[in-house]
């Protein structure tokens, strides 16, 4: 609810009303009683929009890498594009960072149309490519000053070096630093302007599991500094873990878009509850009398699908109450690779790996 | 154009030089090897050429003798010039490389020797100090002649004599030849590759991509980088003369010809650089068409060996060569003072400059497909 205040044009007393943006009341003046219609003014969408696709179309010859694409990101989200290699991602990304040009459709970066304004937003965002390396011969401190020179607004190298955890290998050359902290370079390098909108390409392939968990936290902690993060990647842990907001790109089409339960709960399969080595034939049947759906696997395991994970009391209530004896239980929650698998009927990794 | 951007790029440029023993290496210490090894080398040998042109003023049967004697050698091969022919602008005219003068008086003064021993004559022998070996192949032709018939007028007394003129006016040596060469070589292989380094390993690495996004603009970029190169050229410039005048005692002579043609190889060669890292996108390839290009140059153009000395057709092809025209305009500037050829040579090194560099910088696109 938002409060408007209004002077009464006949007495000129001040009066307020509480509603919703665009909505008109008819009130009347609380010293004239003057009755009139006042609309509070439609929130200014574009205000807290960072990035607005529309129409985005990208064609190479016979190929069509994007598809007529559309989509917002939010301000202070992290915004995933997740998709297998060669669904059109880096090239939405770049086209949108103005790497690439675009065959249809425009693109606006907090509110301005780069296709001329891009030099006027240089200054407010900050991009990561795909697979970078920077100077190799330039030392830690050495790459984020260069960066940082090259803009007017400039945030402080040292406490971006003590944010990223950078302070025991600010003065390490580049080329001698592991792929993970090449990549916490990266993002570093990102944020070297005080961006507002931060574009990150992949920033964790080719890492292994460790360093990929820190690069994570290290992008977690830029929504938590209120930036806007683009993230592209292929890794469906990455999105569900990192991601306010989630974009499915397969063959340069967007499939499906939302926040991870938005997807799971419109896309995903139920829970699926994994009952070991069950000791009784009668489970089967108990369990269906309750309303589950089960099923009997040969070597003895049970799998019931369910709602929500909080039906798994009751069926293992169900089992105690039937004196069923059982060695374990693993549950099994629905997940973007399951949504993937079931919008396109091939996997995120397979596609991945093609 | 922001100098502030442009500046710093071009003080991190020099930074991240600084910190590459091996680029440092090829840039510097090796061709200071190189003039070390090949001076040592050449300077007192050559290459082999024996074509000797004769002017005979006497034109007696006892000049003819000595010219018939040369010939019958049969390493020399004989160019008759016109008597009526002033001989310094014959050289020049012809970019004769050996000449030798026989004098009007020459048989008369054989005669008088007999009664008067006092009596000499010399021939006058112009050579190309660049010819070393060719030089040395001549000298001992014509002194071994020389030898004999001194041998058989007066029992070894000098009667016909030689005196010794370079074709240029001063006495150069190969290593005056060289270093030009040198300067020009290095300056090529410096721009080039690195030209090459900016277009191939930066746009694989993100870095140009990076760079799009920011607020540097390709014009501030690639001024920068150029800044660079010039200084880079400079100093490989100034090491190769301090190693010619410290090591071999030559006398080189910088002015704003010189200048002009180190600016404008500078640029020419980061456009080829430019032309290569445009249309061979993986680094290694980039380095080997670099190679394929520099290397043939580097031989062909003159920088080690007189193209003079070349089979023709090598010498059509070196023409062709820009570097033929920078290591020509250095020499003539620099060396051999003769800055009418080096004004024609700096003209056309600026014109391949154009060329090259404007289609490097419109070919370079930092924005992909």
């Amino acid at each position: 609810m938002i409060e408007q205040r209004f002077k009464c044009p006949n007495c000129g007393e001040i009066a307020s009303f509480y509603g919703l943006p665009g909505e008109t009341k008819i009130t009347s003046c609380a010293s004239c009683h003057l009755q009139g219609r006042i609309t509070i003014p439609a929130q200014n969408q574009s205000d807290n929009v960072a990035i607005e696709v529309s129409h985005l179309k990208k064609v190479y010859g016979d190929l069509i890498a994007v598809n007529d694409i559309s989509f917002t990101v939010k301000k202070g989200e992290i915004f995933a594009f997740l998709g297998p290699n060669g669904a059109g991602k880096t090239t939405t990304v770049e086209m949108i960072e103005s790497i690439r040009t675009p065959t249809a459709g425009t693109i606006k970066l907090l509110s301005i149309d780069i296709k001329n304004g891009f030099n006027l937003i240089k200054e407010r965002i900050s991009i990561l490519p795909q697979e970078f390396h920077s100077f190799e011969r330039f030392t830690v401190r050495e790459t984020l000053t260069y960066f940082s020179k090259l803009y007017k607004k400039r945030a402080d190298i040292d406490e971006i070096i003590d944010a990223m955890d950078l302070r025991s290998h600010k003065k390490k050359l580049y080329r001698n630093l592991s792929g993970g902290l090449k990549q916490r370079v990266g993002v570093a390098l990102s944020l070297v302007n005080d961006p507002e909108i931060v574009f990150l390409d992949e920033p964790t392939t080719g890492l292994d599991p460790k360093a990929r968990r820190e690069v994570w936290q290290v992008i977690a902690d830029l929504r938590n500094k209120g930036k806007t993060v683009f993230l592209t990647t292929h890794y469906m842990e990455e999105a569900e873990h990192l991601a306010d907001h989630i974009a499915i790109i397969h063959k340069g089409k967007i499939i499906a878009e939302g926040s991870l339960q938005e997807l799971l709960s419109r896309y995903g399969e139920k829970t699926t509850l994994y009952i070991k080595n069950c000791k009784s034939d009668d489970a089967k049947y108990h369990l269906e009398e309750k309303g589950f759906d089960v099923h009997l696997s040969g070597d003895g395991d049970i799998t019931v699908k369910i709602e929500y994970k909080e039906k798994v009391l009751e069926v293992l209530s169900e089992l105690r109450h039937e004196c069923i004896d059982y060695d374990g239980v693993d549950i099994r929650g629905s997940n973007l690779e399951e949504v993937f698998l079931r919008l396109t009927g091939a996997r995120l990794t397979e596609e991945a790996e093609t | 154009m922001n100098l502030k951007i442009v500046g710093i790029d071009f003080l991190y440029s020099i930074r991240s030089w600084l910190r590459s023993r091996g680029t440092v290496f090829w840039s510097l210490l090796f061709p200071v090897m190189l003039i070390l090894l090949f001076g040592a080398i050449f300077s007192g040998m050559g290459e082999g050429k024996y074509t000797l042109y004769v002017q005979d003023l006497d034109d007696t049967d006892m000049s003819h003798g000595f010219v018939d004697v040369l010939n019958k050698t049969g390493i020399i091969n004989i160019m008759n010039v016109t008597t009526n022919e002033p001989i310094t602008d014959y050289i020049k005219k012809n970019n004769v490389k050996n000449l030798i003068v026989i004098p009007q008086g020459y048989k008369s003064a054989i005669i008088s020797s007999s009664v008067d021993p006092s009596v000499k004559v010399n021939l006058t022998y112009y050579f190309d100090p660049a010819e070393q070996q060719t030089n040395q192949v001549l000298r001992s032709v014509i002194s071994s002649v020389l030898q004999g018939l001194n041998m058989q007028l007066s029992q070894g007394r000098t009667v016909v004599g030689i005196q010794e003129e370079s074709t240029i006016t001063e006495n150069f040596g190969f290593i005056d030849f060289f270093i030009p060469g040198m300067i020009g070589f290095t300056i090529m292989q410096q721009s080039i590759y690195g030209s090459i380094e900016r277009n191939t390993k930066f746009r694989k690495d993100g870095i140009l991509r990076k760079l799009l996004t920011t607020p540097i603009t390709r014009s501030e970029w690639i001024l920068a980088k150029m800044l660079f190169m010039l200084f880079l050229a400079f100093i490989s410039t100034s090491v190769a003369i301090g190693v010619g005048v410290l090591a071999f005692g030559i006398k080189v002579n910088i002015n704003l010809l010189s200048i002009v043609i180190i600016v404008a190889t500078s640029f020419l060669f980061s456009g080829i650089g430019m032309i290569i890292g445009r249309f061979v996108k993986e680094e290694e390839t980039a380095d080997m068409a670099a190679g394929a290009i520099s290397f043939p140059m580097m031989f062909l153009a003159g920088t080690f060996f007189a193209v003079d000395a070349m089979p023709e057709v090598i010498q059509t092809i070196a023409h062709a060569l820009p570097l033929f025209y920078v290591n020509e305009g250095l020499r003539n500037a620099m060396i051999y003072m003769n800055q009418t050829k080096a004004l024609i040579n700096a003209g056309i090194v600026l014109i391949f400059a154009a060329m090259f560099f404007i289609a490097g910088v419109v070919l370079t696109k930092w924005k992909e497909d």
